[in-house]
């Protein structure tokens, strides 16, 4: 018997699917997959997103005596931030650190559709769980403060650069970091990072230099300059160099999981 | 007078050799053995401890720093001497109720409970324990503050019996609410808009002046504006005069927390 023979008698008889339909098809049946069995959570996580980002909004100006319209611009343009990089960030590694406890992560391994599908379903998730809230936030601190906004059409890229750079990290830490008790450290680390030590709530002239200048090196700097810049007519000159710090950021967070989530073990 | 004395010779041999199983010796070495048990049990959890210990207390005195354009010397007390409170909070209400949760789910509380050993020593020994874990947290937290902002304090005794009674407060109501409330999500939300109510909404790290009036009102009534009034009274000379009901109100807080614990342990199921 030939070698093309025994092939075919071994291989399932089926036509194997492959390119962009089979990634479409793959992708959408991921997507349906994440929300279904996170519906419950997912509803509570947007209820939870909304109601942290419009309290911090109205909860900021307890802080001052009459607050500066300064001070709520930035806490307002930077809540959003906060909301986009809640679950890809914070939440979702904590997910993975669940399922690899209780043993549902071996078997998500075991599904048989390629890691960018994974990665494309679990993004969408991550907008999906950010941008109602950050909306709301927003609205809320319209009304609240009644700022300077000047929402422009580069929110669009800023939002969807802003939630990849943020969900590409969480995957990466997620997936190349094999503890869970580690990850769940890093993670709640995070949470503080973006709250108080990354200049995302208040001016970066507010912190120490030299805090300021180890923030450039990471991406929550500039998430915070690409996406107030979409929404207000402040100029700002270095929004180029912050996509492409989230750009760089994205490449090597997803060459990270993409390593992690590739060799066998 | 012999007879009590050998009726105690007597009960203590029986608890050496195990056979008796009640008073005050099985009692406090069952509270050893409790001790040691949650030690080591919590021992994984330690390095998570340490990170949200550091960062609710010293992460915070630096991090409301930030959020000014100017830290005026007013500001600064206030964040200076807020920090040791926020320090306190955490273990108690967001800590132990997820360490209760997490026993729960892994069967573990139904077997402590099965131990033979009192259950109230079982309690004791986490409070013991959790409040061991809050101090150094707090102090290192006081440290930080009078380093980042040079903080005049002028610290008095009321400082002991104040920090204690944080603890006990946040630590007892913690355990009673983890122990009334069976469900580890509704638990876990509770104990997370607890934080939150406590970092934005309650007069720790500013004056309570800055509250709209009906806010003010519930503080009052809840244990977090209290805590810090204590706290700042044993910190400060001038600042709180009013420490009298403070520490009522904290009072009476323990004790609703102890007695829904009591309720709770006491009840078979």
């Amino acid at each position: 018997m030939s070698d093309a023979a025994l092939a075919a008698f071994i291989a399932p008889r089926t036509t194997v699917a492959r390119g962009m339909r089979r990634w479409v098809r793959d992708y959408s049946s991921m997507l349906i997959w994440h929300l279904v069995s996170l519906r419950m959570w997912l509803v509570t996580l947007t209820v939870v997103q909304i109601l942290s980002g419009v309290g911090f909004v109205l909860g900021i100006a307890l802080f001052f005596t009459n607050i500066p319209t300064r001070a709520a611009l930035f806490v307002s343009t930077g809540v959003p931030v906060i909301n986009l990089l809640m679950v890809g960030f914070i939440l979702g590694p904590q997910l993975v650190a669940d399922q690899r406890s209780s043993g549902t992560y071996e078997y998500l391994r075991s599904v048989p559709v390629s890691r960018s599908v994974t990665a494309a379903a679990w993004y969408t998730v991550c907008l999906i769980g950010g941008v109602p809230a950050m909306i709301v936030s927003l609205v809320v601190a319209q009304l609240r403060y009644g700022l300077p906004l000047d929402v422009s059409p580069m929110i669009v890229p800023a939002v969807l650069m802003t939630s990849l750079a943020g969900t590409m990290l969480g995957y990466a830490i997620a997936h190349a970091i094999p503890s869970p008790m580690a990850t769940r450290l890093i993670t709640q680390l995070g949470v503080f990072v973006i709250f108080g030590f990354a200049p995302i709530l208040f001016p970066l002239a507010q912190m120490p230099g030299w805090l300021g200048d180890v923030n450039w090196w990471f991406p929550f700097r500039h998430m915070a300059v690409v996406i107030r810049a979409a929404l207000t007519s402040v100029p700002d000159s270095t929004v180029t160099q912050g996509y492409v710090v989230l750009a760089i950021w994205v490449i090597a967070s997803a060459a990270a999981a993409g390593w992690a989530l590739g060799h066998r073990r | 007078m012999s007879s009590i004395a050998s009726v105690a010779r007597s009960r203590a041999a029986a608890t050496r050799r195990g056979e008796l199983r009640s008073g005050l010796t099985y009692w406090l070495q069952s509270l050893a053995a409790m001790m040691r048990f949650d030690f080591g049990r919590m021992r994984q959890w330690l390095g998570m401890m340490i990170v949200i210990q550091t960062m609710m207390g010293a992460g915070m005195v630096i991090m409301y720093g930030f959020f000014y354009p100017h830290v005026t010397a007013a500001r600064a007390l206030y964040i200076a001497t807020g920090s040791p409170t926020l320090a306190l909070i955490p273990l108690g209400l967001v800590m132990l109720p997820g360490d209760i949760n997490q026993q729960r789910m892994e069967g573990t509380f139904e077997y402590v409970w099965s131990l033979p050993a009192p259950r109230s020593a079982q309690a004791i020994s986490t409070f013991l324990l959790y409040t061991l874990l809050a101090l150094p947290g707090t102090a290192l937290a006081l440290l930080v503050a009078t380093w980042r902002y040079g903080a005049q304090l002028s610290i008095s005794p009321v400082l002991i019996p104040a920090a204690l009674l944080c603890s006990l407060v946040a630590i007892t109501v913690g355990y009673g609410l983890a122990l009334a409330i069976r469900n580890p999500l509704v638990m876990n939300l509770i104990s997370n808009a607890l934080v939150f109510v406590v970092l934005l909404f309650s007069p720790i790290v500013f004056p309570a002046s800055q509250l709209p009036a009906w806010l003010y009102d519930i503080h009052r009534v809840l244990p977090f504006y209290n805590m810090a009034v204590v706290m700042r009274a044993g910190l400060t000379s001038g600042i709180e005069t009013q420490v009298g009901t403070s520490f009522i109100v904290l009072a009476a807080w323990t004790i609703a927390g102890c007695a829904m614990t009591a309720w709770v342990i006491g009840r078979r199921h």
